[in-house]
């Protein structure tokens, strides 16, 4: 068992390295950037990569290098994803554990509350916030952590139900614990397993749901740059210039792919009895 | 069973109803309004012609006496006109309808095709690098951006083989290659992606229950390793596999916005995205308040299939 | 034997994989339009999108058109007599039937302009024929018009889609002609699936003789203009209307296809909010018109295709003094740092540039505005707004400065007076000059060319250095052909009229 413990330690190992990659990346961004992100140099539109010319990614159609966009835009895309994650991730756990301890009316409603927003599509849902929020970088937050709420909701309560039988938490109440005191003690260490998953996929979920809005000109306006909107600006010259595509989509996919991998790594380490449908 | 289901579809009701008191009050917060963008910038109106106008686009009483006035047309069926073509609104949801549905089975079909053996095998653990590959893949379907993937796929498609499914919506019942021929390559964008999921969760079923003693027992008892694979672990394996496929069946009928618009798909997802672009509020309306019944009823169903078939799952009130 | 089967196995496969290649190749005479947006509704009365106008081209006809030069010429009537400027009496063809086979008369013509004048009907060409007092019926074939006051726009006005003649009993029966065809043209409406494709055929009892030479007409709704190119090389479609500069440039690489261009008679602006500090001050204003360099943006946002123009459109060569005569023809850097000195802002101020990210919105062309007056210290902060919303922000005059797309015109008077004048339907920019409400207030009845074009030239000066907007270009009208087409020609407001004279040869 030990043997295959280390085995799926490979796999969240390998997502670390990628996430460290980019994390690096990132803070070497806030120093130094080959090129100014929105400086347009107006000779050199939609230029293949060359180390000649220093554009190792080519330049977009305003002339801006490619390499430094994704550079600056990792840290937006990223800021905004985990921004977005903590703060759903929060809501919609206190909102789980309450409505799981207290049961009954407010769990019933709650919940509903809940169901109601699980019933809208995450990228429908989250265009309707950015419409009526308007384009701005945090409302992107804003609707990410809408999202976010229900899921973190349903997982935190499944597990205050599951804990609330529990042998030990009826002998402590018996003992005359307070209801705060049972739920720090007791019942948080337990959430904290299937959180920790469900935050690192819901990372990766982000990044794609951020660089979605972005693509549909919802999210981050240019010239700031954003993966998703780099994406969308593409779109049109893809054609003759498939640098300005192919990169931002890469520099998307590798992150998504670390925080599964991570995801997907710790979830076989911590407990393999998880499997949370959806 | 009987009681669970009438509970679960008695709470069906305020769930909807919640939804379209807040699409109906949400959607006017966006700013804009139709008639703004049937006026445009070009267009100039006189007072009363913008009187005539407020009352054919509906902007001539208070917000919340429109939402009685709507709640109570639905209640009759009357789903209200579009604000931008005129037409009623349901038929033109519901003839989207087929597309929608067509792709969603389609992609969750190739899904299927490429997680369903991608999860055994890698459940079957003989090679662990292998393994560690194949789930990297499969992890690597799910990280790719669909509309990246979409426009990729366009290009080198109408690069090496000159043409691409356009906007032409052939129904299979008319024309079964044709109809193929629009969705088999949109459903594969999709279809990738999700083929991940399906990945994931049928190694994880498979493994769990390849420990189980049952089959211990019958490995240990000299039955073959195939017989026991294929009969045993799979029948059980598959049963995480069909509650994650019907709760994201609803996610991905209306989620392919992105693909539909690549592929200049009919579907509803575009029909979406475009209501609410054009504030066209009897249309959006309309469109989340379906999507939203299917989502909810797609989910009961899933809950009904998965609580039928493994009877030892407990039915307690919100059991998921 | 074998081998005869193993040959008729690989002709069958390759028929069934060339069959899979395109779709069944419609019959020779048809022509298929990929166009990027659905029309809302066809009823011409009514309709203010482009994408609907294009549908109405076909199926009606109005007293008069443009030809591709941008004059007027006859359409419905054959020709028309001025006796005074304020009646207007015109001669129309006899033997035009409308699609439901009955003749055209005056009073299908009184009966549309009078419903284009009624307020019920909310018509967005009222503005263009409002000075009209009556329509008489002279006889069958012959109306007269009255004016209220001289209108030198009038035949230009009436060249508009929105004026075209209608049949009442249409009209009537189904309330408006948003669905249904109640035309004279040279194609009638034969099915319309929404948001998919709508197929018109020919008239076959169009008033000139001879044509249209195609038998039907499709037109298909793709958004995505890479697949509208894409659709035009692989044969799908015959003729695609593509606006965007970087897809026209691909299109040029193509051997398969061909790019028909031609600067139009839409106008891009850098409007002024001119209610609002610092753009209250016209040395302010002018310093930004002095910085952008319009050759710069076209190049970037356009990939170069169109023209630099003044206030009136530049291909309307009748009319628009070109920018070398106007003030501020190229970029003075140091000129426009003095301006914004004299104006008390030697270190420039910052604001805000609402633009979108669709065609119309400009998006583009705001990154490289922003750039450029990074030169002389203004620091520009982009606005960019979802469609709605910046339409919302036109309508509520909420903005510093926007980017916008708008429909000029050959015609002086029909742009500039709703645009200018200080009561003007579409002045957004809250402009108001009593020098020019004067040369528009004249210039709209002057009826003598020379007098006209001395008050239009002074006009277009005027308003280049009083700067309520800096005029940038005409981008130019893009059709892309398939190889196949014949007989196509493109006019500047966009019209497809010329599909009556197009043949498709396969």
């Amino acid at each position: 068992m030990a043997g295959k413990k280390l085995k799926l330690n490979a796999i969240a190992t390998t997502g670390i390295i990628i996430i460290a990659f980019y994390l690096v990346g990132i803070i070497v961004s806030f120093f130094w950037v080959p090129f100014d992100p929105v400086d347009m140099d107006t000779d050199h539109i939609l230029e293949g990569p060359s180390f000649a010319t220093g554009h190792i990614m080519g330049t977009d159609e305003f002339g801006r290098d490619v390499f430094s966009r994704i550079m600056a835009g990792s840290s937006i895309s990223l800021v905004i994803s985990l921004a977005g994650t903590a703060l759903g991730g929060i809501l919609g756990t206190l909102l789980g554990i309450w409505a799981g301890y207290l049961g009954g009316a407010w769990d019933h409603w709650m919940m509903r509350f809940a169901d109601i927003l699980f019933s809208f599509p995450s990228l429908l849902l989250s265009i309707f916030i950015m419409a009526i929020l308007g384009e701005h970088t945090l409302n992107v937050v804003i609707a990410i952590a809408i999202v976010y709420i229900p899921q973190f909701a349903r997982i935190s309560r499944g597990a205050i139900l599951q804990i609330k039988q529990e042998e030990f938490v009826r002998a402590a109440r018996s003992n005359g614990a307070t209801s705060h005191y049972i739920l720090y003690k007791h019942l948080l260490p337990n959430i904290v397993v299937p959180l920790i998953v469900q935050v690192s996929l819901s990372l990766s979920v982000a990044i794609l749901l951020e660089s979605s809005l972005s693509f549909l000109g919802l999210g981050v306006q240019p010239p700031a740059p954003s993966w998703g909107n780099m994406l969308s600006g593409a779109r049109k010259v893809m054609a003759i210039a498939p640098w300005t595509a192919v990169y931002p989509g890469l520099a998307i996919v590798f992150l998504v792919l670390g925080f599964n991998l991570l995801g997907d790594g710790l979830r076989d380490i911590l407990d393999p009895r998880l499997r949370n449908v959806g | 069973m009987g009681r669970y289901i009438a509970k679960r579809l008695l709470s069906l009701i305020p769930v909807l109803f919640g939804v379209s008191l807040i699409v109906f009050f949400m959607v006017r917060l966006i700013p804009g309004s139709a008639l703004e963008m049937y006026m445009g910038t070009q267009v100039e109106a006189t007072p009363q012609q913008m009187l005539e106008l407020k009352r054919i686009f509906g902007e001539d009483k208070p917000v919340p006496v429109l939402y009685v006035e709507w709640i109570g047309q639905i209640l009759r069926g009357d789903f209200g006109f579009s604000l931008r073509t005129g037409r009623p609104v349901l038929p033109d949801i519901i003839s989207r309808l087929p597309l929608s549905l067509e792709l969603t089975v389609l992609s969750l079909l190739i899904s299927l095709l490429i997680g369903l053996p991608q999860g055994i095998m890698s459940s079957l653990g003989k090679n662990p690098f292998l393994d560690l590959i194949n789930r990297i893949i499969g992890l690597l379907g799910l990280s790719l951006p669909q509309f990246w993937l979409a426009s990729l796929m366009v290009l080198a498609f109408s690069g090496f083989a000159g043409w691409i499914p356009m906007g032409n919506y052939i129904p299979f019942s008319e024309n079964p290659l044709k109809n193929l021929q629009m969705l088999l390559l949109p459903a594969t964008a999709i279809g990738i992606g999700f083929s991940a999921v399906i990945m994931r969760y049928t190694r994880n079923s498979m493994l769990e229950v390849l420990q189980m003693d049952y089959i211990r027992t019958a490995k240990a008892k000299g039955l073959k390793k195939n017989v026991v694979i294929w009969r045993h672990a799979l029948k059980n394996a598959i049963l995480p596999v069909i509650t994650v496929v019907g709760f994201n069946a609803g996610g991905l009928l209306s989620g392919s916005i992105v693909i539909e618009e690549v592929f200049a798909l009919p579907g509803m997802g575009r029909l979406a995205l475009y209501a609410i672009y054009q504030r066209d509020y009897p249309l959006i309306q309309a469109i989340v308040l379906i999507i939203a019944t299917i989502f909810v009823l797609v989910n009961l169903l899933t809950d009904i299939v998965y609580a039928l078939v493994d009877p030892r799952i407990r039915l307690d009130e919100g059991g998921k | 034997m074998k081998k005869s089967w193993v040959v008729a196995a690989i002709a069958a496969v390759l028929c069934v994989v060339s069959a899979a290649g395109a779709f069944a190749a419609p019959a020779a005479k048809t022509l298929t339009i990929g166009v990027d947006q659905e029309a809302v509704g066809i009823d011409p009365h009514i309709v203010t999108a482009f994408s609907s106008m294009r549908r109405v081209d076909l199926m009606y006809n109005r007293l008069v058109r443009l030809d591709e030069h941008l004059a007027v010429v006859p359409d419905l009537a054959q020709s028309w007599d001025i006796p005074d400027n304020l009646t207007y009496v015109f001669h129309l063809r006899k033997g035009v039937k409308f699609h439901n086979g009955r003749e055209l008369t005056a009073e299908d013509v009184q009966y549309s302009l009078n419903r284009i004048l009624d307020p019920k009907t909310a018509s967005p060409g009222r503005s263009y024929v409002s000075l009209i007092t009556s329509i008489d019926v002279v006889d069958k074939y012959t109306v007269k018009l009255h004016l209220s006051a001289p209108l030198a726009s009038l035949l230009d006005g009436l060249t508009s889609d929105n004026c075209s003649i209608v049949a009442k009993e249409v009209v009537e029966a189904n309330g408006n002609l948003q669905k249904v065809d109640g035309g004279t043209g040279p194609f009638m409406l034969k099915e319309w699936v929404a948001d998919n494709s709508m197929t018109l055929v020919k008239n076959p009892n169009y008033f000139e003789k001879g044509v249209p030479y195609l038998d039907k007409v499709i037109f298909r709704v793709i958004p995505e203009q890479t697949s509208l190119l894409a659709g035009v090389k692989s044969g799908d479609l015959d003729l695609a209307t593509i606006n965007d500069g970087a897809i026209i440039r691909q299109a040029q690489k193509e051997s398969k296809v061909t790019v028909m261009s031609k600067p139009g008679l839409n106008m891009r602006i850098f409007s002024f909010n001119t209610a609002r500090k610092p753009f209250d001050d016209v040395r302010v204003r002018q310093a930004v018109a002095s910085v952008l360099n319009r050759s710069e943006i076209l190049a970037i946002a356009e990939f170069g295709m169109g023209k630099p123009t003044g206030p009136l459109p530049v291909s309307a060569t009748q009319w628009a003094l070109p920018v070398s005569k106007l003030p501020f023809p190229k970029p003075d850097t140091a000129k426009a740092k003095k301006l914004l000195a004299e104006a008390g802002y030697p270190n420039g101020f910052s604001f805000k540039i609402t633009c979108s990210s669709t065609y119309e919105g400009g998006l583009a062309v705001a990154q490289v505005a922003q750039n450029e007056l990074k030169q002389i210290g203004i620091d520009a902060q982009l606005e960019v707004v979802e469609w709605g919303v910046y339409i919302d922000k036109w309508v509520k005059r909420d903005y510093d400065t926007m980017i916008e797309l708008r429909g000029g015109s050959g015609e002086p008077d029909r742009f500039l007076y709703r645009t200018f004048y200080s009561t003007g339907g579409v002045n957004n920019f809250l402009f108001k000059n009593a020098d020019v409400d004067k040369l528009l207030d004249q210039g709209r009845t002057q009826t003598k060319p020379a007098e006209r074009k001395a008050t239009y030239d002074q006009l277009q000066k005027l308003l280049v250095e009083q700067a309520p907007c800096v005029f940038l270009y005409c981008p130019n009208e893009n059709q892309v052909v398939s190889k196949k087409v014949q007989g196509f020609k493109i006019v500047g407001n966009g019209s497809l009229f010329y599909v009556t004279y197009t043949k498709v040869s396969r």
